[in-house]
């Protein structure tokens, strides 16, 4: 069974604890540009998302990266970015349709979530549980779940 | 006894206020009734280990029992208890 | 530097001169940031004797050494000039995320001088500084200014900004930023309009770095595993907002009612925490770095009052709920949403509808002053107007923006403006809670909770400073009020959020500013870093003119009894406290520090 990061965008309240967590794990400091993970808020609906590498099974940022740089692992299943073989190429950022690989303009790097190895600090730090280390059958074992006790509610009644 | 719930504790015993007819020598007699009714949920935000807890409010006729005898404060029949969970603002 | 950035941003609007400077760490070291830092900058530039809305004055946006960082709810960041409402110095504190943006955009604090020819904004892209024409945004609501600014400058900009209040120099006016996150009090944003200054947008690309990284970090842990074991700070917040309070302050007979002509208001649970939850709460909120969530995100479906926004929090709703009599919980969320499209101090506000209602019941205005609307007791569209009035700048709006204390001087009858230092008291009665009283006199800019949150000690029962106390004694509420001040202090200059108090205090905050800057604090000296503050800000009003007479309260709160409710009969008891606190304080019996204390402190008289 694998793990993913689960987003609950209804439950983010827009700190971003979980860009500090990732800067100054992959950084050593806190900037939030230079994080993997961002954090998208509306103020008007006061509404926030937080958004990073959905790590694709068919990975559109695997197919354009020319040397290898993009891979997947095999026993994982997570896409990783190896910075030695990257050449800037940018072609990542173009091909993913989520927005999820981004150009550091400081560093001239690419960003792009790698679960931190097995235990994401953005999961760790998230105050209310908008972001999740689960695993991969949570969608089955409790996010559908949860609505289906609506209709048990409402039919109880 | 008039009793007056607020915050969660409305969401515990799905009330905001009720008659309270059975007859309380004590709050701390009113309180072991009261979780006997609303179980364990309702303890776990009034009570630490069997006492008063220190950040939960309650007041009897407007004054509250932590400047009295916290759980030894005498209650009478037409008493107004009014209990609120630990809160906080600014 | 760690946690510092070490420069300081400084803007000339008059000769649009743009310049930098490193910060001078002496002073950093001793008043932290924000709060502190700010106010010391603002003391050795400016004289106390300058006009607040003159080119003279400085406007200082600072953040904390801790702004920026994950340390728990440390996002904030102050705004320190001498405020127009009363004279004081002024220091405003706000949320959300513009503070952090200005230290990832490399800066410690942004120094405003000045004054620009004709509207203008600041652009601050890192160490590119533009002074932009505002001419089109002038006149502009919050949310559309800060859509226009980031149509205009990158998305992801953070916007702090004036309403058409702050243009029209309404003397409560507030500087907004992240929409609905408000520098609240003492009248920054008239400062800012005096100015031309129509907002400061930043994006920064930068960072704040730790010296140590790994007791940060474990600092930072144990800080946010005590908020979160807190009920309160884990719980109570995320679920109910400040808002909370209204009933259990009602309960102990400490709701200010219709113009505090009474201390407890029967129909509090209709403008309460747990009604707002249940009808027109959305969702939580957190500012930068926040694990508490206090914030309300909220919507006004009666088409009548439709709106979208934050808020309220407890204040506001009590301002425009139980102190004009109106318990019409749309009508007074549309009242929040207004003060916060306009820029508006919603307490200053509510406490000035609310001294206008009373000077109406007694017929000392009229309804011509009015134009033709009743200012009644419990109308709730009465007062919407009224706010409406005062943000657009017109008819008797024009007089309520001039604050409750002018607006009742001029009308021959001052001690109904329930203000100290001509700063309006917010929703605590000092006759029903002494050490609120004793904080409102002293507080250094006037009316003000926020600056000694006694509240924990005396009703809620907060252990920061020891066990509860009885609200209605006064043994020993010079110090818990002293304790309270001096804390508070400190913390405003860390850049941290007084709610972590649920489960922090100054160990806690010590502990994680020490490995953050690389430069050691004990809980004693950070205490003794706000006893600083606190003095130097005492210093500034001395000089300004401000005297012991002014640390008083009004006549309503010494001499009318409360009429109802659980604290019936009682009066504040200031005249039996005030000497004591002068004396723990180190000052003389005029209220004025002595040389010891200066001294002690490191200040010059």
């Amino acid at each position: 069974m694998a793990k993913m990061l689960m987003i609950s965008a209804d439950k983010c309240t827009g700190c971003r604890n979980c860009e500090l967590a990732c800067s100054m794990t992959h950084e050593g400091a806190f900037r939030p540009t230079a994080t993997r993970v961002h954090v998208y808020s509306w103020e008007r609906e006061g509404f926030s998302v937080p958004m990073m590498c959905q790590h694709c099974r068919d990975a559109p940022c695997i197919t354009v990266c020319t040397p290898h740089a993009m891979t997947r692992d095999p026993v994982t299943g997570w896409v990783n970015l190896d910075q030695q073989k990257c050449i800037g190429c940018k072609m990542c950022v173009q091909a993913c349709p989520f927005g999820n690989s981004v150009w550091d303009e400081l560093t001239h790097e690419i960003l792009k979530c790698d679960y931190c190895g097995g235990d994401p600090a953005c999961a760790k730090f998230c105050p209310t549980h908008a972001i999740e280390w689960v695993d991969d059958v949570v969608a089955t074992r409790t996010r559908k779940r949860a609505f289906a006790e609506h209709f048990k509610i409402a039919f109880s009644e | 006894m008039k009793i007056l719930y607020f915050a969660l504790l409305r969401d515990i015993t799905h009330k905001k206020e009720e008659d309270w007819h059975q007859p309380e020598a004590t709050l701390g007699d009113l309180l072991r009734d009261l979780v006997a009714q609303y179980g364990h949920e309702f303890e776990h935000w009034v009570l630490k280990d069997g006492d008063l807890w220190n950040l939960v409010i309650i007041l009897v006729n407007g004054q509250d029992v932590r400047q009295m005898q916290k759980l030894k404060t005498p209650l009478a029949a037409t008493d107004s208890v009014v209990i609120f969970p630990p809160l906080g603002g600014g | 530097m760690h946690g510092w950035i070490g420069k300081v941003l400084r803007v000339n609007l008059s000769t649009g001169k743009v310049s930098t400077e490193p910060l001078d760490l002496d002073r950093a070291k001793d008043y932290l940031g924000a709060r502190g830092l700010g106010t010391k900058y603002f003391c050795d530039e400016v004289d106390p004797k300058v006009d607040p809305l003159s080119p003279d004055n400085k406007l200082i946006f600072a953040p904390g050494p801790l702004t920026g960082t994950y340390a728990p709810s440390g996002g904030r960041y102050n705004v320190c000039t001498k405020g127009p409402l009363n004279g004081t110095i002024a220091a405003s504190n706000s949320g959300g995320t513009w503070g952090p943006e200005l230290k990832f955009a490399g800066y410690d604090m942004l120094i405003v001088e000045g004054k620009a020819p004709k509207p203008v904004y600041l652009w601050i892209r890192d160490s590119s500084v533009e002074i932009r024409d505002a001419g089109p945004l002038w006149g502009k609501i919050v949310p559309d200014t800060q859509d226009a600014i980031c149509a205009a400058t990158d998305a992801d900009a953070k916007v702090a900004c004036i309403g058409p209040a702050g243009e029209n120099q309404v003397l409560f006016a507030a500087i907004m930023n992240d929409m609905h996150r408000a520098a609240g009090r003492s009248g920054v944003g008239a400062v800012m309009g005096s100015k031309n200054l129509k907002a400061v947008a930043v994006r920064g690309n930068g960072s704040v770095t730790c010296a140590d990284h790994e007791a940060f970090l474990a600092a930072v842990m144990d800080a946010r595993q005590k908020i979160q074991a807190h009920p309160v700070g884990g719980t109570g917040f995320r679920l109910y907002g400040s808002q909370i309070l209204m009933n259990i302050i009602n309960q102990v007979g400490a709701s200010p009612t219709r113009n505090w002509q009474d201390g407890f208001f029967p129909n509090a649970d209709k403008v309460s925490g747990e009604t707002l939850a249940a009808n027109q709460l959305q969702r939580p909120k957190g500012c930068f770095s926040c694990i508490i969530s206090c914030g309300r995100v909220t919507k006004v479906t009666n088409p009548k009052y439709k709106g979208e926004g934050e808020g309220p929090e407890y204040e506001t709703a009590w301002g425009f709920g139980g102190d004009c009599g109106v318990d019409n919980f749309d009508a007074g969320i549309k009242a929040n949403y207004y003060c916060n499209e306009y820029g508006m101090d919603t307490i200053t506000m509510g406490s000035t509808v609310a001294c206008a209602m009373e000077l109406y019941e007694k017929g000392f205005i009229t309804l011509e002053d009015t134009g033709g609307i009743a200012l009644n007791w419990g109308d709730g569209d009465a007062m919407l107007e009224m706010v409406r009035l005062t943000g657009v700048g017109e008819g008797f709006g024009k007089k309520l923006g001039q604050g409750s204390y002018r607006l009742a001087e001029s009308y021959g009858h001052p001690e109904l403006s329930m203000t100290v230092k001509k700063q309006e008291m917010p929703a605590y009665d000092a006759r029903a809670i002494q050490g609120v009283g004793l904080n409102y006199a002293t507080s250094n800019r006037g009316g003000c909770h926020m600056r000694g949150y006694t509240i924990e000690t005396e009703v809620l029962g907060n252990p920061v400073f020891g066990p509860k106390v009885d609200q209605h004694t006064i043994d020993g509420k010079p110090q818990i009020c002293i304790n309270w001040q001096n804390l508070t202090a400190a913390l405003d200059a860390t850049g941290s959020c007084q709610f972590t108090t649920f489960g922090i205090a100054a160990d806690e905050l010590a502990a994680m500013l020490g490995p953050l800057t690389g430069i050691e604090y004990t809980a004693e000296d950070f205490l003794k870093c706000g006893d600083r503050i606190w003095n130097l800000e005492r210093l500034f009003n001395l000089k300004a003119g401000f005297t012991a007479k002014d640390d008083t309260l009004p006549p309503r709160m010494l001499k009318e009894p409360i009429k109802t409710g659980p604290s019936k009969g009682k009066v504040n008891l200031l005249p039996e406290m005030l000497p004591e606190y002068y004396r723990l304080r180190g000052w003389d019996e005029n209220g004025v520090p002595t040389p010891a204390k200066l001294q002690e402190l490191g200040l010059s008289a």
